[in-house]
């Protein structure tokens, strides 16, 4: 059973990219996707990286790195994420239509749904514990 | 990865989307050859998205979730009604989730 | 049963099992929050599927319509000719994407909408009602594909979300009540033990001060 648990542990953040890439490089590129350290793959839908490039400046761009990470941690108590970055904060801010303090936000459940409704690709969860 | 689309159903159903531009047909005749023509295009590494009726879903019996389960992600398979407009009640998308979730999550929309 | 686990109740023992118990709960905090996190993707997954279905089977049902209609006026023979020669060209693309470890599918599919003169079918023996059977079904097939994205998905999410829940319940109602009855167990033992130390050095000592 607890082998179980470990492996389940393990794999929790397995998915996560070894490197993130730029909305500038990911809007360039015709395939877009991080790899995970996993080794698979992820790939971004192109609708998502156009609704990002509408609600940033063009100079922000290569400041956005992709995937945005929203970070489930225990400490936070159930039902609330953070996200970290300066970008990354701001436009999730601007989706919420609330502003993000300290280079950070912290999300709802309710606001998580929208986030995760809107960016199905561009964002991905991190388990912190 | 490029992929493409097959379709099973009955003659008017393979004419439309052999008109919309579909590669890969067959035409319901016997449940035997449906099997087998599903065996093929479950296959094979071209295709990424298998059409079929749901009629031609019923007929084959249980005999199509063994052959469906044995195979991975890709293809994708959908089941669509034909155009006399039927889909079953039992709805093996909505059974999975009451099951999971433990609610009900109306999935069939109004009119089906 | 919680003697099973301990071949002595020492201290070391309530050491490990303490820390084996801590794991335990920490593995249950963990795999509820990701439990949590999968009902909410479901949930999103289906309210997209149920706008989807509705507008792919709504497309669908007109391209079928249109289908009978062109052949009831070019003739049933015609239609499936027309359709053989209609060129066979749709690609979809499929890669994959992640949602907390779990594969899904992710689909794009080019435009599928053609126009009459480059399908692939002769004009002048076909008539405009092929055309928009022609049309209507290309729609449909686009839609068709977003569907098929959306329900294995959902498909696949509802699987893990059963996976997550039987650990979490092993969790909460067979391991985790075990080795708390293993530490209580042990507790309990050692407790025990220092009373019956105590007892016997109390009546040592009683001994030796009778003698004196």
């Amino acid at each position: 059973m607890e082998q179980v648990i470990k492996f389940e542990l393990g794999r929790l953040n397995a998915h996560l990219p070894v490197k993130r890439i730029s909305l500038k490089s990911a809007l360039s590129a015709s395939r877009p996707a991080v790899q995970g350290k996993n080794g698979n793959l992820h790939y971004f839908k192109r609708e998502e990286l156009k609704l990002l490039s509408k609600l940033l400046p063009e100079s922000e761009w290569d400041k956005l790195q992709l995937p945005i990470l929203i970070a489930l941690e225990s400490k936070l108590g159930r039902g609330a994420a953070r996200i970290s970055g300066e970008i990354e904060a701001k436009v999730i801010g601007k989706i919420l239509q609330r502003e993000a303090t300290d280079n950070e936000i912290i999300v709802y459940r309710p606001e998580l749904a929208l986030i995760r409704r809107k960016l199905p690709t561009t964002t991905q969860y991190m388990f912190v514990w | 990865m490029s992929y493409k689309i097959a379709v099973i159903g009955d003659p008017e159903t393979v004419i439309g989307f052999s008109l919309a531009g579909v590669s890969h047909t067959h035409v319901y005749r016997d449940k035997n050859k449906a099997l087998g023509q599903l065996e093929e295009f479950l296959n094979n590494r071209e295709i990424g998205l298998i059409l079929i009726t749901h009629r031609v879903v019923e007929s084959l019996g249980p005999e199509f979730h063994q052959v469906v389960g044995k195979k991975g992600l890709i293809p994708l398979v959908l089941k669509i009604p034909d155009k006399t407009g039927y889909s079953p009640e039992k709805d093996e998308l909505s059974d999975l989730v009451r099951r999971s979730v433990g609610i009900e999550i109306p999935v069939k929309t109004e009119g089906e | 049963m919680a003697a099973a686990f301990t071949s002595s109740p020492n201290r070391m023992e309530l050491m490990k099992v303490r820390k084996r118990l801590a794991l335990a709960e920490k593995g249950h905090d963990l795999l509820k929050d990701k439990m949590d996190a999968l009902v909410m993707e479901l949930f999103n997954t289906l309210k997209t599927i149920q706008k989807s279905r509705a507008t792919a089977i709504e497309q669908l049902r007109k391209g079928y319509e249109a289908v009978s209609a062109c052949m009831a006026v070019m003739g049933t023979f015609e239609t499936m000719q027309a359709a053989e020669e209609t060129k066979k060209e749709i690609q979809i693309e499929i890669s994959e994407r992640n949602i907390m470890g779990i594969e899904v599918p992710t689909v794009e599919i080019e435009e599928t909408e053609r126009n009459a003169l480059t399908r692939g079918y002769s004009l002048h023996t076909t008539s405009s009602h092929l055309d928009t059977a022609a049309r209507e079904m290309e729609r449909a097939v686009k839609l068709l594909v977003e569907l098929a994205e959306l329900e294995v998905t959902a498909l696949t999410l509802a699987r893990e979300l059963e996976r997550t829940k039987r650990r979490v319940n092993a969790l909460e109602y067979i391991l985790i009540p075990r080795l708390q009855g293993a530490m209580n167990f042990i507790m309990m033992r050692l407790d025990e033990m220092e009373r019956e130390n105590f007892t016997r050095l109390k009546r040592i000592k009683a001994i030796l001060e009778e003698r004196e």
